[in-house]
């Protein structure tokens, strides 16, 4: 076994769907100074990317929406990235740290984990809010790690993930796409001899629709409650449901990182895993 | 549709002990509408659910019982490793049996009301029976927590436990004796507590159980905390008061237990410390 699969080996039995690899030298073409692989990890030479599954097929068959509001992660890909790290560092003696993804300064994080995926040949960009999917699972959720250790690099994907096939014929029909006439608010873009030729994706408007209950309607809900001068609106304001959900999606229920999911319910990439019997 | 294939039954259980359940049981779905409101139910949650797989596990353990400190149990939880097993029971079933497996979501759908109740689903899997203290108890093992998930997978599904672990023999003993058991005896809803009841012929026959009232000692610490310091701090005008309540223990403890402590989501156990049928079944050194 080389040292590449003796790696994704023990991501994979750690919890990962798909493992791969990108060199650090790949992100300098998009990725501004200051936030390279090797400004985050002096010496860094390669980049190693989970991906984990999302919701169970059956979190998306449910009638009740709030199931898919509170719960549905797995998050085994930061579990995977750990123990590669581990593995890196205490079998191969080499440094790995996971890499940074929490948002920093606005929405940016200090690392694009959807960048590191595509680099490392796990998937491609699609028209559904620029969300990395995998032309065989479909939607995943990504970690990486950065390391030392030098490591094969995977080729990025030669074909893209998206549009699929069947998108692309609708697009020919009638000029959109599942994912573009769910949400037509959020999404815009155009299809030309079945690759995107243009994609629009209104970040703003989509958090905003997509994160209901988490960090930002935490601080949406304590500046009402705060600005409220009634007494009795405050205490109905603070110990109703908004409020107190989004609390939990703080805390207890952190999983809970998304609330729509309509423009990956009605895309056909990695269906087959979602239909069972 | 392709049957489930011999023995699939017994391998899940097996998946399930080998990711860190204590036991695992299967109620069949249908069962739940005898006994659980509507929107509870497992077909409410996913469309054509077969079984309900239920395991438990991850309870404190002997030595959290025996410290003496009490922020041992107040502080470090150990509930979500069950959780944990829960979802990866999910993905097993879909992944390797290729039917439609749904995790119950652990929190509220609204206000106290859960998606479904994990402790009806473990008493319909077999896995213990409700006590006079509330919890489901287990024979073997004692108190537990639980995860459930919901199948459109027919395993077969187990019988109800046949003998309830709730009155122990030291508790119907006592009962005789003094008319009460360890459980009631140190919350008793009659001075403010939350729990109280009867036994004839060694069983329960009457049971109460002030959940909102235990509710408020069993999360002190937790989302219900911050909302109670936040509510008294905007309604406080004396600055110096307002930074006190903010940065006093009451309030930095809640935040440790919504964030970083986050399995960390009951501070009384006492119902349970005193109950014998709930832990040290297991002799210790």
């Amino acid at each position: 076994m080389t040292r590449e699969e003796q790696v994704k080996e023990v991501g994979r039995r750690a919890g990962a769907r798909v493992v791969g690899i990108a060199a650090v030298e790949a992100f300098r073409a998009k990725v501004p100074e200051g936030y390279r692989p090797e400004d985050i990890l002096p010496g860094a030479r390669s980049v190693v990317v989970a991906g984990g599954d999302g919701p169970t097929a059956g979190a998306w068959r449910s009638p009740d929406h709030r199931v898919m509001e509170i719960t549905g992660y797995d998050l085994r890909e930061n579990v995977a990235v750990h123990a590669m790290c581990d593995f890196i560092e205490t079998t191969l003696s080499y440094r790995a740290i996971q890499a940074p993804s929490l948002p920093v300064h606005g929405h940016e994080p200090p690392m694009s984990m959807m960048h590191a995926a595509e680099l490392a040949g796990l998937g491609t960009r699609s028209l559904a809010a620029h969300i990395i999917l995998n032309p065989e699972y479909g939607l995943l959720y990504y970690a990486a790690l950065i390391t030392t250790l030098p490591l094969e690099p995977d080729p990025p994907l030669a074909e893209p993930a998206c549009p699929h096939p069947g998108c692309a014929a609708m697009y020919k029909r009638i000029g959109t796409t599942p994912c573009l006439r769910v949400c037509p608010a959020c999404l815009a873009g155009k299809v030309n001899d079945g690759r995107i030729q243009e994609s629009t994706y209104d970040r703003e408007k989509c958090h905003s629709r997509a994160q209901t209950y988490g960090i930002g309607s935490f601080q949406k809900g304590l500046l009402q409650i705060v600005n409220e001068d009634d007494p009795a609106r405050r205490r109905t304001m603070i110990y109703g449901d908004f409020f107190t959900k989004s609390l939990q999606s703080l805390g207890f229920f952190r999983d809970s990182i998304a609330q729509c999911f309509e423009c990956m319910r009605v895309c056909p990439v990695g269906r087959k895993y979602r239909k069972l019997q | 549709m392709s049957p489930l294939p011999p023995n699939a039954t017994a391998t899940l259980k097996s998946v399930a002990l080998k990711s860190g359940a204590l036991v695992c049981g299967v109620a069949d779905a249908a069962v739940f509408a005898a006994r659980a409101p509507e929107k509870q139910r497992p077909d409410d949650l996913l469309p054509g659910a077969r079984s309900v797989v239920v395991v438990g596990g991850a309870q404190p353990r002997e030595g959290d019982w025996a410290a003496t400190s009490p922020w041992v149990l107040q502080t470090m939880g150990t509930t979500e490793r069950i959780q944990g097993v829960g979802r990866r029971l999910a993905q097993y079933i879909e992944s390797e049996l290729g039917y439609y497996a749904l995790y119950v979501p652990p929190g509220t759908a609204s206000g106290d009301t859960p998606f479904l109740s994990l402790m009806l689903a473990a008493e319909l899997a077999g896995l213990g029976s409700k006590s006079l203290a509330g919890p489901v108890l287990n024979r073997e093992h004692g108190f537990m927590y639980w995860s459930a998930v919901i199948t459109t997978a027919p395993f077969e599904s187990d019988r109800l436990e046949a003998e309830p672990a709730c009155p122990a023999p030291p508790c119907r003993e006592m009962w005789e004796r003094e008319g009460t058991t360890p459980c009631l005896k140190t919350c008793p809803s009659s001075e403010g507590g939350c729990l109280s009841g009867k036994l004839e012929n060694g069983r329960a026959v009457r049971t109460f159980y002030d959940a909102a009232r235990c509710n408020t000692r069993v999360h002190t610490h937790w989302v219900g905390g911050f909302q109670k310091v936040l509510e008294e701090t905007l309604n406080e005008p004396d600055r110096d008061r307002r930074k006190m309540l903010l940065y006093g223990d009451f309030f930095t403890r809640s935040l440790w237990a919504i964030t970083y402590s986050s399995t960390n989501i009951a501070q009384c156990f006492e119902c349970m410390r005193v109950c014998p049928a709930a832990h040290g079944l297991k002799e210790m050194k």
